[in-house]
């Protein structure tokens, strides 16, 4: 038993030697497949961080009141009241329309905007934030009924466009399975391919191997072990890809997410995911040099 | 022991390489194959070393039935055989070293035990300080001695060589024959075809004459 795992180990050892003696023309074939695997990933790993987020938001939905500009201060002293004393509302902030005008002046970088416009064109605000048991049906109604009170202009419910954004998200997610499945695929006829002209280069010896009596596995082995190394080489390659991916694309969805004064972290590949892909990307490429070395064999022996 | 039952081979187009022999070759014998070329003798070491398959008849090989045999057997029964090619079938991208270390990694030797083994069957094949270097920089009679020592490393308890003295000149096939004797001498069944006779009558060992698949009378 020992010597069966010792014979197995030659030849890990053997496969990746050769896959080291051949620098440049690995690593190209790497690259290759790791940006084959690294498109989906990344995408994946994009719409997951913000789906996560709007999931959050969806959970705990807002509903924003926009008063009419002509609202006196006893008419928010009243809103106010009401807001405290509802059952439904678990709590709620005030922004004034002082503090909303230097909010677009800070975020626009048009400082100075209100004085161009002679009078503040925004109005005053309550962010209100229901009971977090609060069913759809029941968050409705509650949209409904603050909107009736004095003075609201509209009571607007946050999570209309963050159902929106799931609806698209689940979308990039299905694209995201969908360039998955092909690129396995992809791998698959890459793994199939190369060992293929492995085994053409290696026709000779395999065929005085045969005749010496070599069986079956012992010719499928390096070509095996091949697939192996490949596979998790191309993963971790992916893997970087995809850390230079979330470096890049954070700051910019973290702008976009500012702008809801929110913010998002872009996530790495978790290590259980990490371990999957590598898995998945070993497993289909075995069955690409089984495929290649297979096809060979029973050529072989039809002779 | 090795024993054809009315065996006969077909080959795919219609040629009839072996009609209906039947013959046992007792273990640890050492007998030739004589004929000429085309007689059938490389179809008879193929059927034996199951690279070829019976048509009809049965082959069988330390009692083991050949034409039964499913495909993924035979590369047991071929371990226990060695074989000298007619075309010597060395591989020019290794050592001689490694060219003989082949058998015993398909077999799954260790590798310091192995490394013993290749030496002592390139010394008895006259080989030993050659064993670094690449085979193309041998001559024609070395590069017979390498396949010997490849066919030899595993100790088989079948020896078969196809025209193993075919482009050597007489002495040099001497040697070889003698060195074939050696390994009768301590067990192993020995078959060799050749078409040159007069090698062969020096050794007073049975003969099996082919000529147009059949025993020449």
């Amino acid at each position: 038993m020992k010597h069966y795992f010792y014979l197995h180990w030659q030849d890990a050892r053997l496969a990746l030697l050769k896959m080291l003696r051949q620098p440049i023309g690995s690593l190209l074939n790497l690259l290759m497949l790791a940006i084959a695997l690294s498109l989906p990933v990344s995408l994946y790993l994009a719409a997951t961080s913000v789906q996560a987020w709007v999931g959050k938001l969806t959970a705990t939905p807002q509903i924003t009141l926009f008063m009419e500009l002509s609202t006196e201060q006893a008419d928010l002293a009243a809103v106010q009241a009401s807001l405290q004393s509802h059952p439904r509302v678990a709590s709620f902030s005030f922004i004034s329309k002082e503090a909303a005008l230097q909010q677009l002046e800070q975020r626009s970088g048009m400082s100075g905007i209100g004085e161009g416009l002679g009078s503040n064109p925004l109005p005053h605000a309550f962010v209100v934030q229901p009971k977090a048991d609060a069913t759809p049906e029941a968050l409705e109604m509650l949209q409904r009924e603050l909107s009736g009170l004095p003075m609201v202009e509209q009571a607007q419910f946050d999570a209309a466009w963050a159902k929106r954004l799931h609806g698209l998200l689940e979308l990039a997610m299905q694209l995201a399975w969908f360039l998955g499945i092909s690129f396995g695929l992809a791998l698959v006829l890459i793994t199939h391919n190369s060992i293929r002209m492995q085994i053409l280069a290696r026709q000779e010896e395999i065929e005085v191997a045969k005749l010496i009596g070599a069986t079956d596995s012992f010719i499928r082995r390096p070509f095996m072990y091949y697939a192996v190394w490949q596979g998790l080489l191309s993963t971790l390659c992916c893997w970087a890809l995809c850390s230079v991916f979330v470096a890049q694309a954070a700051p910019a969805l973290n702008g976009f997410a500012q702008l809801y004064s929110e913010s998002i972290t872009l996530r790495s590949l978790l290590p259980g995911e990490l371990l999957m892909l590598a898995a998945s990307s070993i497993a289909l490429g075995i069955v690409g040099a089984r495929l290649a070395a297979g096809h060979y064999l029973r050529r072989l022996r039809a002779r | 022991m090795i024993q054809f039952e009315q065996v006969s081979k077909r080959y795919p187009g219609g040629h009839d390489a072996l009609k209906n022999l039947s013959f046992t070759i007792d273990s640890g014998e050492m007998l030739f194959l004589a004929g000429h070329s085309g007689a059938g003798k490389s179809t008879l070491l193929k059927l034996i070393s199951g690279i070829a398959r019976a048509t009809s008849g049965n082959v069988l090989v330390n009692d083991q039935n050949l034409s039964r045999l499913r495909p993924s057997q035979l590369p047991y029964v071929r371990q226990h055989i060695g074989i000298v090619f007619q075309d010597h079938k060395i591989l020019f991208d290794r050592s001689v070293f490694d060219n003989v270390m082949l058998p015993l990694d398909i077999i799954g030797f260790d590798r310091r035990d192995a490394a013993r083994r290749v030496r002592a069957a390139l010394d008895k094949v006259g080989l030993l300080g050659k064993e670094k270097v690449m085979p193309v920089r041998l001559s024609g009679g070395e590069q017979q001695r390498l396949c010997i020592a490849r066919a030899v490393v595993h100790r088989p308890s079948i020896l078969l060589a196809d025209e193993p003295s075919a482009n050597l000149d007489r002495a040099y096939a001497l040697d070889i024959m003698e060195l074939f004797k050696s390994f009768h001498q301590v067990g192993v069944t020995v078959i060799v075809s050749a078409h040159d006779e007069t090698l062969m009558e020096d050794y007073g060992r049975r003969i099996i004459r082919l000529r147009e698949g059949q025993f020449a009378s």
